[in-house]
């Protein structure tokens, strides 16, 4: 319409349109071309002579080219409706202010970058309770935290200080922000940005961190897989995880890692980053570690955008005993936050070299990094676990704060190491991943008196929920998991199981409503699937698993206290109670047992219970003897693995 | 355009020139009918508006202040250029030529021309104030600039009293001496090389004066004026594919914002972005150029 007047009133086509439109445009006051200064100089003759040049109006254009002015008008205006773009404005927003204006600075929004579908789809699994959400926040819970936040004030505050240490090497937090920029340059490089899932296979080694960092960095999402993984377990994870990269050893041990990685032909595995020698070479395809670190390319000066905490940025399979491993998400609002609140309760500082015993592909490693990058604390690595070098890294490295598994602690007191090392500077000592047997706690705090023994317990998809404070007694340490972290609600069901929920908890397992549907109450506490009981204090004991218990004719029992006697009898080593079917009870005991005395039998433990107290219906009723446990990397019992022969 | 004009009418010219700067304008000058009726095109010459006009008259009040300059491009696009203080001189001067000398008198309306769109003034208050001599076109896309005063906002009055015009002014200060000095070493001016949509182009000859300048009002246009967004946003919010893709662009945090523009009548990007004017050493640090510089003038003298 124009005018009022419809366009076949008016007698323009489509057609007409099409001819004439970029001409009529052209001529009109939308392109503008001036010679001199004809106007103020009332040149007359060359006004008149460039009038189409100046920019004309409808009427005079419909005079030059034949069309009434009506059909100018629409013609010009149907013309600028069409080479119309909204939100172009956004150019003056980010580029204006004079100085700032850089052709190459600018990207036009249709090139800009864009979340992929899987990377939405994680983001996607990010949904939390909004009435929760709002505590957590109102509380100061969830912050601004970001490991890349974190680094950059630890490099403003102590630049020099030590950052990550290994064999006496200390890369310091300096040092260690600019290869981590430089690496996140490089990964950008390679095509993988925010939302990418980049995978890491590494031992305890400073690039770890540096990867971790620099994913963190790229607003990127890194899945851990443990060092024992191999092409079946890849295959699983990397395909679950949608995995656009992987970071690993070309030659781990033997282990060809890299050219596993490659050789899965995944379709969305774009990228397989190697670490090793002559990597090129070596494996053909495989992207050099080395090459991104030290490369030119640096995120700060491409002005890559820094992550924000509410984006996800681990995505950490369970290390649980069920079967299948369900895919944990967490942002930083759950992950860092309870870090930064953690640090506090465990009395942690800037002076802190924290050492983890357990891999960085487990939660517990990350934990322990998490509190020392918050702290700006020292992170003293121990590339892989063997007592001799965890005992011998304590003392040479002087670490004062230490993150275990009962079975290290276990091991380490196995083998006297504490009576063949200072480990005096421990003043910390935080263990995980398992039931921490009584004893063994007890028998630590006799070789490290000046050492606080502080259990934790948390899971991949808590964190640290519940744990002991620097200043408990040793009796609350050795029989409980303390108390519940900032942040934290516990409670205990009727069945006894352990429920949680917090600003720390994962919003639910990625990829798998089914595990979800089983994993949250109708109230949207977590099931940890643990026992427990509390104290008048309020402490937290864990007492065993749900799933352990063994349902005798009805007569339900948890064998957790069987297995402490069994694992204390001189000829056992480690041992694990499961059931097993039965035609007439539905469930029997059975014990799988690593034996130090082969000739150990039944009824030889059975009398052995029977003595410790140990009522005859919770007696075994088959004994297996294996020459090793399937152990998690905190060294826990995988009970699903263990197959009745 | 000389004519001949009575003893009275010099009287009356100054007296209404007198009135718009004692108000606040900083410049005012009468524009030659005769100019204006032949440059403009039909339709937007002065006689189209007012049949009988005789005269002219184009005031111009400072552009912004000197704090204006300094902030954020994206804050200085809010400042929108509907300059009301111009318009109230032009509008109390009509009154006053009325009550004066008991002839006809209009301020001419700044608005758009309602039968050619929003891309098309009604009167061009550029021309008036360049032929009235108190202005000359720049390469900034033809903004007027002033050599003292700078960038100004411009109105005009239409009146049925003759009086004598003025002339153009005699030079262009547009482009200054250090402009030139840029173009001579990267090819553009700074007002070309700012420009956020690259609107701006041209050529300065070799005795340093303007030979060509390059205008794409509709690059321009489609940054800061954005009220053409309202039906394509309509339009494509019609054409999604389903409600979801209805409502992200109907609610989009951007085309809300434009709602609220729309609905409130908000000048706030309806304008221009003044990235060229920012950047412009005769809109910015010409000697009477911002309240400041004034008002040290004025002490200084």
């Amino acid at each position: 319409m124009a005018r009022g007047l419809s366009r076949q009133q008016i007698g323009v086509t489509v057609a007409m349109i099409d001819s004439y439109g970029d001409l009529v445009f052209e001529m009109s006051h939308n392109k503008q071309t001036r010679r001199g200064d004809p106007i103020r100089e009332l040149d007359f003759a060359a006004i008149e002579a460039r009038r189409g040049e100046l920019g004309m109006s409808d009427g005079q254009i419909a005079q030059r080219i034949g069309l009434s002015e009506i059909q100018v008008m629409y013609i010009r205006t149907t013309m600028e409706r069409r080479r119309f773009r909204t939100n172009h404005f956004q150019r003056l927003l980010e580029l204006g202010g004079g100085k700032r204006f850089r052709h190459e600075r600018f990207t036009a929004h249709e090139d800009r970058f864009q979340y992929h579908d899987d990377a939405i789809a994680l983001r996607e699994a990010m949904t939390f309770n909004p009435e929760r959400a709002r505590y957590y926040a109102e509380q100061g819970w969830w912050a601004d935290d970001t490991l890349s936040g974190w680094l950059a004030r630890n490099v403003a505050e102590r630049p020099a200080a030590p950052a990550v240490i290994l064999d006496g090497v200390v890369m310091d937090y300096a040092s260690l922000a600019a290869r981590v920029d430089r690496l996140a340059g490089g990964l950008h490089g390679l095509g993988l940005g925010p939302g990418d899932v980049i995978a890491v296979q590494l031992p305890n080694v400073p690039d770890y961190l540096v990867g971790y960092l620099a994913i963190a960095r790229l607003g990127a999402v890194m899945t851990t897989l443990y060092m024992p993984h191999r092409g079946r377990e890849f295959a699983t994870l990397l395909g679950h995880s949608r995995a656009r990269a992987m970071i690993c050893l070309s030659d781990a041990g033997g282990f060809p890692a890299a050219q596993t990685a490659l050789d899965l032909d995944l379709e969305k595995l774009q990228s397989v980053i190697a670490i090793g020698t002559d990597v090129a070479k070596a494996v053909p395809g495989a992207v050099p570690f080395e090459d991104l670190a030290a490369g030119t390319a640096s995120a700060d000066a491409l002005g890559l955008p820094l992550p924000v905490a509410a984006d996800p940025f681990l995505l950490l399979y369970t290390s649980g005993t069920t079967a299948s491993p369900k895919a944990v998400p967490h942002n930083s609002h759950t992950m860092l936050g309870n870090a930064r609140l953690g640090a506090a309760e465990h009395q942690l500082s800037a002076d802190d070299v924290i050492l983890s015993a357990p891999p960085f592909g487990h939660l517990f490693a990350l934990y322990s990094f998490h509190l020392a990058l918050y702290s700006g604390a020292a992170n003293l690595l121990l590339p892989a676990f063997t007592p001799p070098d965890l005992a011998a890294t304590i003392e040479a490295g002087g670490a004062t704060a230490l993150f275990a598994a009962p079975a290290h602690m276990a091991a380490c007191l196995g083998m006297g190491l504490f009576d063949k090392h200072d480990c005096s500077s421990l003043g910390l000592m935080v263990l995980s991943g398992s039931a921490v047997p009584d004893e063994m706690a007890r028998a630590v705090d006799r070789k490290l008196p000046d050492c606080a023994i502080n259990q934790l317990w948390g899971m991949t998809e808590t964190q640290g929920a519940l744990y002991c404070r620097p200043g408990d007694s040793i009796e609350t340490a050795a029989t409980s998991a303390g108390q519940p972290a900032p942040g934290v609600e516990a409670r205990i069901n009727d069945d006894g199981e352990l429920q949680v929920r917090g600003s720390m908890l994962f919003p639910g397992y990625f990829d798998n409503p089914g595990a979800n549907a089983a994993a949250f109450t109708k109230d949207g506490w977590f099931r940890s699937g643990d026992l427990a009981s509390q104290d008048r204090q309020g402490n937290i004991a864990i007492t065993g698993r749900i799933k352990d218990i063994i349902n005798r004719g009805g007569v339900k029992y948890n064998p957790r206290e069987i297995e402490d006697l069994l694992d204390k009898h001189p000829g056992i080593a480690q041992s694990a109670i499961v059931p097993m079917p039965d035609n007439v009870l539905g469930e029997r005991a059975c014990c799988f047992a690593v034996a130090i005395d082969p000739d150990i039998d039944l009824d030889g433990l059975c009398q052995y219970l029977l003595g410790h107290g140990i009522a005859k219906t919770k007696l075994p009723e088959r004994l297996v003897l294996v020459a090793e446990m399937p152990l998690t990397p905190t060294r826990k019992i995988i009970k699903g693995r263990l197959f009745l022969p | 355009m000389a004519s001949t004009k009575s003893a009275d009418t010099e009287g009356a010219k100054q007296a209404i020139l007198d009135y718009c700067l004692r108000k606040g304008a900083l410049a005012a000058g009468v524009a030659d009918l005769e100019a204006l009726e032949r440059i403009a095109p039909p339709g937007h010459r002065p006689s189209d508006l007012m049949p009988k006009v005789k005269s002219v008259i184009s005031l111009g009040v400072g552009g912004q202040t000197q704090g204006a300059w300094s902030v954020p491009a994206k804050a200085m696009g809010y400042f929108g250029s509907t300059e009301t203080r111009a318009y109230t001189i032009a509008y109390g001067a009509a009154f006053f030529i009325e009550g004066m000398y008991q002839t006809p008198a209009i301020y001419c309306p700044p608005d758009m021309d309602n039968e050619k769109g929003p891309r098309v003034p009604l009167q061009s208050l550029k021309l008036h104030a360049e032929i009235a001599g108190i202005g000359a076109r720049s390469l900034a896309g033809d903004i007027l600039l002033h050599p003292e005063f700078g960038y100004m906002y411009y109105a005009s009055i239409f009146t049925e009293l003759a009086l004598e015009p003025d002339q153009p002014m005699a030079e262009n200060p547009c482009p200054a001496p250090s402009c030139v000095s840029m173009y001579r070493q990267i090819g553009r001016t700074p007002c070309q090389k700012f420009c956020p949509v690259q609107c701006l182009s041209g050529h300065i000859d070799a005795d340093g004066k303007q030979a060509e300048m390059h205008y794409d009002m509709a690059a321009c246009a489609e940054m800061s004026q954005q009220y053409e967004a309202v039906p394509a946003l309509l339009a494509e919010a019609m054409a999604a594919e389903d409600a979801q893709g209805r409502d992200d662009i109907l609610f989009d945090p951007d085309n809300k914002m434009l709602w609220y523009k729309m609905s409130v009548g908000s000048g706030g990007l309806l304008a221009q972005c003044f990235e060229c004017m920012r950047v412009c050493p005769i809109a910015t640090k010409s000697p009477l150029a911002d309240p400041i510089r004034r008002s040290k003038a004025k002490a200084a003298t």
